[in-house]
């Protein structure tokens, strides 16, 4: 029997509508961090290299904690951002920081994957034709990181389909507000006799994230079969 | 690797035979985790020979493990409903159930926050409470919020915590008004203050509901440690940690 509460189809709208929006801002980051680290010559580069890729080592719960601790009602940023009228804490829009810092990681690797691969000739051309820094950044580096940064987007995406540690701690399980599949899927695990409706979201959570690789090794392909042409 | 493999599958083999001596599985709800590592040690003291493993876990996910199979002798329940799912699935005999302790349900908070009654509660904007779905602090708490008929009206202010444990983190941190926690929890926290004390009239009794497994019976260093949590050490023990057994029957 499939059949999903009205919250259940909350948090599968919801997991959705942060997973895209985590994604689609942390893709012009994603592509500065890259950027920086495969083309900048600025110090301490392994160090941010590190820095960057901490969230896909460390535990969710110490990144929702040190979240929690920062963007809390007393964390020095919460407080910051209080006056301006922004809350995170317990609000789905620190499930889109928790999320997005994340699946982070993930992008700027295949960005980054994705600029190393560019002829250093068509820079060096570039330069030579009279092209700034910035000139050879829009015509050169960023089309052909394009199929990079589609194939980040989509792991990061699945990766925020996903979260759970970092996001429950930062926003709780608020049914109808904060609560995404992962969640959804944690409190019927909980219940007696809440299999089937755990098993319901863990389907939908499956064919979700199916898809989203699918189309990720498609792209991939793609840009393989163009490049060996 | 093929070379690697036999090599490999006996190291397995001696893990696993290792762990069959005079080992004692413990499946115990998380809010009983400090208690138990006390009378763990103090059971040790005496019988150095036994190896008791503590597992702690939301009872739901302990009760869960369970009826999948995991190897567990000694099962404590923050809740008489998960004990009372496993005697359904015939994995624990009522027979051997009996009451080890029981606790109480109170809200705390920053001092800031002067509540007289319970009624009071509506004077504050944001409330934790363990996710009255599957913890069953929050099942209580909700039931102490309906029976007084100040549930429709908060439940938007409510903020289900995933347990215990992390509703008290929000309280301690501020980020909440208040947050329905059990005593015991309450006693360990820092710098969050108990503000009320639910009436008990409110929510049943919390009782921690104790059993020897259909496994477990067949392990007397498992029989020998159920005995021992009924002896008065034992009991004083977890007096010290706040539970305290009401002798209510």
């Amino acid at each position: 029997m499939f059949e999903l509460s009205p919250h259940d189809l909350f948090a599968i709208t919801l997991s959705a509508q942060v997973a895209t929006i985590a994604t689609l801002l942390s893709l012009p980051v994603g592509f500065g961090l890259a950027w920086l680290l495969v083309f900048s010559r600025i110090p301490g580069k392994s160090f941010l290299d590190g820095l960057i890729n901490l969230p896909l080592v460390l535990p969710p719960v110490v990144v929702g904690y040190l979240l929690l601790l920062t963007f809390g009602r007393n964390g020095w940023l919460g407080g910051v951002l209080s006056q301006f009228n922004i809350q995170l804490i317990f609000s789905w829009k620190g499930a889109v920081l928790a999320s997005g810092l994340i699946g982070l990681p993930l992008m700027v690797r295949s960005i980054r994957i994705g600029m190393e691969q560019i002829d250093p000739h068509l820079l060096h051309a570039a330069r030579t034709l009279g092209a700034t820094n910035l000139g050879t950044l829009l015509t050169i580096v960023l089309p052909l990181s394009l199929p990079a940064m589609f194939s980040g987007a989509t792991l990061s995406f699945a990766r925020s389909l996903g979260e759970f540690g970092a996001t429950m701690i930062l926003v709780g399980n608020i049914p109808g507000q904060t609560q995404t599949i992962p969640l959804a899927i944690y409190d019927y695990s909980n219940t007696p006799g809440g299999e089937t409706q755990a098993l319901n979201l863990c389907l939908v959570s499956i064919t979700l994230s199916y898809l989203v690789l699918l189309i990720n090794e498609k792209t991939l392909r793609r840009v393989r079969s163009r490049q060996s042409v | 690797m093929r070379r690697l493999l036999p090599i490999l599958l006996l190291l397995l083999c001696g893990l696993t035979t290792e762990g069959q001596a005079a080992t004692v599985h413990l499946s115990v709800a998380a809010s009983l985790t400090n208690a138990f590592n006390e009378l763990i040690s103090a059971y040790q003291q005496q019988h150095p020979q036994t190896r008791l493993l503590p597992n702690y876990a939301a009872s739901g996910a302990l009760a869960k493990q369970i009826s999948q199979g995991a190897p567990s002798d000694l099962f404590i329940s923050a809740n008489p409903k998960w004990m009372a799912y496993l005697v359904e699935n015939s994995l624990i005999d009522l027979q051997q159930t009996w009451t080890l302790t029981s606790n109480s349900l109170v809200v705390v908070g920053a001092i800031t926050h002067k509540l007289d009654s319970f009624t009071d509660l509506l004077k504050l904007q944001r409330i934790a409470l363990g996710s009255p779905v599957s913890v069953p602090a929050g099942q209580y708490a909700k039931q102490a919020l309906e029976r007084s008929g100040l549930y429709a009206e908060l439940e938007p202010r409510l903020i289900p915590a995933k347990n215990v444990r992390q509703a008290l983190l929000y309280a301690e941190r501020g980020e909440v008004d208040g947050a329905f926690v059990y005593r015991t929890d309450a006693l360990l926290a820092q710098r969050a203050k108990i503000l009320l004390e639910v009436p008990q009239s409110l929510y049943n009794e919390v009782t921690y509901p104790a059993a020897l497994t259909r496994q477990g019976e067949q392990n007397p260093d498992a029989i020998a440690f159920a005995a021992f949590l009924k002896t008065d050490g034992a009991l004083e023990i977890l007096s010290e940690y706040g539970f305290v057994l009401h002798s209510l029957h």
